[in-house]
């Protein structure tokens, strides 16, 4: 008897407790509604950090290598003495971190009020998604963003309310620096060899040979983490792939194809030099931090991979490190990786979006750009006016220059669609560890790729 | 019976229920009433904001033909063996090592071999990282002594990988089944070791004839333990691998995370979540029984 | 009980080959700690620990993890008596199947109900708070806890509740005056390990604050691994330091870890 009375009484408090709580979602108090963040218009913006009030404004950023943090940290320095009202409390992580935490942070309450959001239709095209970002255009206009930057620079930057159309439609976030994938080379090592920097892909394939034949590890590459691959693939892909098809695919636009001939001599490429032992033991057991570490420390001959890598390892390696775009492609002209560091942007619920959006405009305005370029880093703006005159940064700019200007600098390949990122990065490493034949990894690719062209 | 008052110094039938009140509170409010919720969620596919479909069972059906959670299970079974049954043959020697012979520096040797259960699971993840990196400490040694064959970036080859991460479950579990035999064989009366040694019983025979059946109670004890630390690999798979590559290193409970809060298919999520539940449930029951059996 | 002296030759074998296997991980990421970083001259680097400390934040980060385990071990262990001495010294209706329910908690999976906590909670604004943090913690210790202190308290003289009715003690005043006091190393040992599984806790930590103010010591280690990878002679400084409290205690704790995590399993 006692006992019935207890089970009922608890089964009368569970089926209480399931029909007080409604169905997941219908009463969830997160950011906006059924997609589509909105944002300020122009004339409701206030431009004047001064008339904020005290703010504490929380940054999240994932400028952890020694010369953007440098900057980072000068900034906003800076930004604080010219805004004593405003305190800004950085919180700064690896680029994986922030990947993983941000879509978790952003469906919380407590949010950042200024974001670093990854490009891509997985990060910043699902944040649009979701609601989960504040809509820049007003803040573009009263701040006058659009003149400051160039339409193509914005472009990777915004999209349709919706989330679905990428390159057009409202702006949500801006750069900082800029960024070009290219080859790292010693001038040593290059001399012991006898070769000279390839200035073409065949001379290129020669010199990985020769490196290997001397024993030498030719290819420096860390994978563990499965995205440094595609900073690898990206430029060699040019050297097969029309830059134009490049640009469909990475954008996730329809009309091209993964499994064509040139994509699977890309894949095949790349499935040679991991074979080959060209990349070294086991890459894909390799931590990315680890691998250019390595390469500062005499391990191998080219290390091909972002900018950003410059200013550290040169603090190291010396003049010995050199730089250079990759080789012009399949078009003629020299095409590669690159474009933009990661935007910043505004959460939809940050709390003080204007003291946010003064915060992204003082780091890209052109006193930001001196900043960046003094502390070592490359800004995206003024790139050839505050170019250094010697170092690995010097390389560095002629580099983003030549390709900006006289060839094309092509979208990260996960930009494509929501899972790209995963798809081609498992694929990669798959490639590269020879688990995985190129025909059939292109199927991969093509399987994402194709099912997302086809429903948008 | 009835009467009778809850205890000495106890006097109201109300009282117990009073004491046991609070304790009761927060652990229905954030431990049952949440696996009510995930598996309420589990019916419905919702991406973590906006609205949600009912979707019913369909995130269950989806799951049988999920070559990711599919994986993960097979993973799961695999990471068994390094986190139960390799601790346990290893807990078993060592244990009986300690009973059977005085064994200078027990204490020594015993809180040793248990330390690595008191260390935070990402300073775990730190260490053993450095050791299976390409160039780390677990490379250079086989290359010492001449088996470069075998060394390789263990965390990020397929074949390797998982083994590598169940390694670090049976460096992380074998001084808690140790312990636990351990207790259990110090129950065992010294004149039944003294009977077998009359009887010309060496080491091997002893443990098989009288330490082994003495311990099933601790043994099933440690299975479900290590088990259930099998499934739950979270934090190390998080931190070491996220899976990788490919989903080669994926469990269940990586799983649930990775969905949730990565994919956004809650739902999905939380389906997996109440399997994971299901299978810790089903694991317990299965192995208590088949000790009771046994004994 | 006496054994040949070739078999405990290779007793010593056996077992110092085993504590080898189990500190050599850790006796890898002490010497790391100490040595150079990259670029830095060879020697016994003790710095690392300072640079790390200051770095990585842990002042902060091991902050938030006091203040997170005061919080779960005093919720919990309190309430763990309340209702372990209903359970272990009382006599009432539906204590078995109410006992059962609280066991049934030593079997739920904190990933099972980490979504809908993070879901729920965030909903009643309580994400990123020393609460969202906490409870669901308090949560699972209180099961085991309860669990714990029954066995105790129910091992306890009957004697011992009728002297005190003698003395007409209420329930209460025996509790505090009589119960707890003659249990001290088992609420010791509850202490003691609650602050462990708080201390190292990770899933909890890392979904229910995601606002990144109240990171915890594993999760400040976290995300100093991501960015110091390759300055490993740091990150191990930093794993260093945030394993250490643990160690410590553990040292001068021994047996209270090791009887807990026993008795606690085995019955």
């Amino acid at each position: 008897m006692r006992r019935r009375t207890f089970l009922g009484s608890t089964a009368v408090a569970g089926g209480l407790g399931l029909l007080a709580a409604c169905a997941p979602g219908s009463d969830s108090g997160s950011g906006g509604s059924d997609g589509g963040g909105s944002g300020p218009a122009a004339g409701d913006v206030e431009t004047d950090p001064s008339a904020m009030g005290d703010v504490t404004l929380k940054v999240w950023d994932q400028e952890v290598r020694g010369a953007q943090n440098d900057a980072i940290e000068a900034l906003i320095k800076a930004f604080q003495e010219d805004n004593p009202n405003i305190t800004v409390e950085r919180v700064s992580q690896s680029f994986d971190d922030l990947q993983q935490q941000t879509g978790l942070a952003l469906s919380g309450n407590d949010v950042p009020d200024v974001l670093q959001v990854n490009n891509a239709r997985g990060d910043m095209g699902e944040f649009v998604k979701a609601g989960q970002l504040t809509d820049l255009s007003g803040y573009a206009e009263a701040y006058g963003w659009e003149d400051r930057f160039s339409d193509s620079v914005l472009s990777k930057a915004r999209y349709s309310a919706d989330g679905v159309t990428f390159g057009e439609g409202s702006l949500w976030g801006l750069p900082q620096t800029g960024e070009v994938c290219g080859i790292y080379y010693s001038a040593t090592k290059l001399e012991t060899l006898g070769v000279e920097p390839p200035t073409s892909w065949d001379e290129l394939f020669a010199l990985v040979e020769a490196a290997q034949k001397a024993g030498e590890q030719p290819l420096v590459l860390g994978n563990l983490e499965q995205w440094p691959a595609l900073h690898v693939f990206g430029p060699l892909q040019a050297n097969f792939v029309p830059t134009d098809e490049i640009t469909t695919l990475a954008m996730g636009n329809a009309g091209a194809e993964w499994t064509d001939d040139p994509n699977i001599q890309a894949l095949t490429q790349l499935a040679d030099w991991g074979s080959s032992g060209a990349f070294g033991d086991s890459p894909n057991g390799l931590a990315y931090d680890t691998a250019w570490a390595d390469y500062t420390k005499g391990t191998g001959v080219l290390l091909i991979g972002g900018s950003w890598l410059g200013p550290d390892m040169e603090a190291v390696m010396g003049d010995d490190l050199r730089f250079m775009a990759p080789p012009a492609g399949a078009d003629g002209k020299v095409a590669t990786t690159g474009g933009t560091g990661l935007p910043f942007g505004i959460p939809a619920k940050a709390a003080n979006a204007d003291a946010a959006a003064a915060y992204i405009d003082y780091i890209t305005s052109d006193t930001a750009m001196e900043l960046i370029a003094d502390n070592g880093g490359m800004p995206v703006l003024r790139t050839a006016e505050l170019a250094p005159t010697s170092g690995v940064n010097k390389d560095i700019y002629e580099a983003f220059d030549a390709v900006s200007n006289d060839g094309v600098l092509l979208p990260y390949l996960d930009y494509a669609t929501p899972s790209f990122a995963d798809t081609a990065g498992a694929a990669l490493q798959e490639v590269i560890g020879g688990q995985a034949e190129p025909a059939a990894a292109a199927e991969t690719l093509q399987a994402d790729y194709g099912e997302f062209t086809a429903e948008a | 019976m009835a009467r009778q008052r809850p205890s000495a110094v106890v006097r109201s039938r109300a009282t117990p229920y009073l004491f046991i009140l609070p304790a009761f509170l927060v652990y229905a409010a954030f431990s049952l009433y949440p696996l009510v919720r995930a598996a309420q969620f589990s019916l419905f596919e919702w991406p973590g904001f906006g609205p949600s479909t009912f979707v019913g069972l369909q995130n269950y059906i989806d799951l049988a033909s999920d070559p990711d959670f599919r994986a993960a299970i097979g993973n799961a079974l695999v990471l068994i063996l390094f986190y139960a049954a390799l601790p346990l043959v290893i807990g078993l020697v060592l244990a009986a090592i300690f009973r059977r012979g005085q064994v200078r520096g027990m204490g020594f040797f015993r809180s040793v071999i248990f330390l690595p259960q008191v260390i935070a699971l990402v300073v775990v993840a730190v260490a053993w990282r450095n050791i299976y990196a390409p160039n780390g400490p677990l490379n250079q040694a086989l290359r010492a002594v001449g088996l470069d064959e075998l060394a390789r970036g263990w965390l990020g080859d397929p074949g390797a990988a998982l083994p590598a991460v169940g390694f670090i479950g049976t460096w992380l579990e074998m001084g808690l089944v140790m312990l636990l035999l351990l207790a259990g064989m110090s129950r065992i009366p010294d004149d039944l070791f003294e009977a077998a040694r009359l009887d010309g019983a060496g080491p091997v025979q002893e443990f098989f004839a009288i330490t082994l059946p003495s311990v099933r109670g601790e043994i099933v004890v440690a299975l479900v333990l290590t088990i259930i630390a099998a499934l739950k690999t979270f934090d190390l798979v998080y931190l070491t691998t996220s899976g990788g590559p490919g989903n080669a290193t994926t469990v269940p409970s990586y799983e649930v995370y990775y969905r949730a809060f990565q994919l956004r298919e809650v739902g999905s999520a939380s389906a997996v979540a109440i399997v994971l539940t299901l299978l810790v449930f089903a694991i317990n029951v299965l192995v208590t029984r088949i000790g009771e059996r046994a004994s | 009980m006496r054994v040949s002296s070739a078999e405990r030759t290779m007793n010593y074998v056996v077992l110092g080959v085993f504590a080898l296997f189990a500190l050599i991980p850790i006796l890898t990421i002490l010497a790391t700690a100490v040595s150079p970083q990259n670029g830095q001259a060879p020697g016994l680097h003790l710095a690392n620990f300072v640079e790390a400390w200051q770095v990585g934040g842990f002042g902060r980060s091991m902050g938030n993890s006091l203040i997170v385990a005061a919080i779960v071990v005093t919720s919990a262990v309190a309430l763990s008596v309340l209702a372990g001495y209903a359970f272990g010294t009382m006599r009432f209706a539906g204590s078995t199947v109410l006992f059962y329910v609280f066991l049934l908690g030593l079997m739920i999976p904190t990933e099972a109900t980490v979504i809908p906590l993070f879901f729920d909670l965030r909903t009643v604004g309580l994400t990123d708070t020393y609460a969202a943090i906490a409870l669901p913690q308090i949560a699972q210790s209180v099961a085991f806890g309860t669990f714990w202190l029954r066995a105790q308290f129910r091992s306890m003289p009957v004697s011992l509740l009728e002297a005190a009715a003698i003395d007409g003690a209420g329930p209460m005043r025996t509790l505090l005056r009589i119960v707890a006091p003659a249990s001290v190393p088992a609420l010791t040992t509850l202490v003691v390990l609650v602050f462990m599984w708080t201390w190292n806790e990770f899933l909890i930590a890392l979904v229910m604050a995601p606002g990144g103010t109240l990171r915890t010591a594993p999760l400040g280690l976290a995300n100093f691994q991501g960015q110091y990878t390759a300055e490993l002679a740091l990150l191990s400084a930093g794993a260093v330091i945030v394993a250490l409290p643990m160690v410590i205690m553990f040292l001068f704790l021994q047996r209270h870890f090791i009887r807990g995590m026993l008795e606690g399993a085995v019955k």
